[in-house]
């Protein structure tokens, strides 16, 4: 099990943030992702590996006033 | 003598929470989309002093979203439009109006005299100034931010630095706006949140904490994520 967003999500194989990211639709060009805290690079995403038990944080970059 | 304009304010907020509302000084940072908003219920509500800041003129793009632009005031200084709005909401508060663009240079000295900061700005790198001068000034600060359906609220107190969570990139100095707008309904949402925590922070009614309010209108759905 790993947390996105603090909703437990399933586990059941190592996917990439990418992969993640692709699963769960967060689909905007402009995406903020934090690993257990620790902030993810984009160049990262493809090859990064969510791992059982990580809390993954994504938000949208939002920034309009 | 209390004015009749606050009547219907009680007791949601009391008649001594509303004497203290009128003594505070508030610095809003950026009148349009957000800023229209958190004006609009700073000064109905009555918190007693605005400070306004804005550098831009009203456009016709704007008229989807800002609530003080009108076909009326095109071209016309947006610090204006908000001061003249407030003179005829509440004249029972008193409206400081700064037409200039918040930098590290300006950003202190504007906040002098403020108990708090709402940020309401447009770009990356000016909502970090801002929050660097909160620090500096150790002030509270309301941010809020609006993408197309989406939006985001936090109050970021001294040496929180929350904002540095919701924007790690250095370079990056928009978001999804750039692409999908601002759409009226969103704006008046998180800047009215913004407005409220606003006073709740000036009367200390709650604590907020290291938090992030993600408001998505498209599925009507309110999530509050931890950044600590």
């Amino acid at each position: 099990m790993i947390k996105v967003n603090t909703e437990d999500h399933p586990w059941t194989k190592a996917l990439s943030v990418q992969e993640l990211l692709d699963e769960k639709g967060y689909i905007f060009p402009h995406i903020v992702v934090r690993i257990n805290g620790e902030y993810v690079e984009e160049d990262d995403y493809p090859t990064l590996m969510v791992q059982d038990g990580d809390d993954v944080l994504v938000l949208h970059l939002i920034a309009g006033g | 003598m209390e004015p009749g304009q606050y009547q219907r304010n009680h007791e949601a907020i009391s008649r001594e929470e509303q004497l203290i509302l009128a003594k505070k000084r508030v610095l809003v940072a950026g009148c349009g989309g957000l800023g229209g908003y958190v004006i609009e219920n700073l000064g109905r509500v009555g918190v007693g002093h605005l400070r306004l800041v804005d550098s831009d003129l009203f456009e016709e793009s704007n008229l989807n979203r800002q609530l003080l632009s009108s076909h009326m005031n095109l071209g016309r200084p947006k610090v204006l439009a908000a001061k003249q709005r407030m003179q005829a909401v509440n004249p029972n508060i008193d409206v400081e109006d700064f037409q200039t663009r918040i930098n590290s240079e300006n950003a202190q000295q504007l906040m002098q005299g403020c108990e708090l900061v709402v940020d309401c700005l447009d770009n990356i790198p000016s909502r970090k100034v801002l929050q660097a001068a909160c620090e500096k000034a150790d002030l509270p600060l309301i941010h809020g931010a609006v993408a197309g359906w989406r939006g985001q609220v936090c109050v970021v107190l001294p040496g929180e630095k929350l904002l540095d969570k919701l924007y790690p990139s250095q370079e990056m100095e928009r978001g999804e706006e750039a692409r999908q707008g601002t759409l009226s309904f969103t704006a008046a949402t998180v800047g009215s949140i913004q407005a409220s925590l606003a006073v709740n922070q000036l009367l200390g009614k709650m604590t907020w904490g290291k938090k992030v309010l993600l408001i998505d209108l498209l599925e009507a759905q309110f999530q509050t994520i931890d950044l600590d």
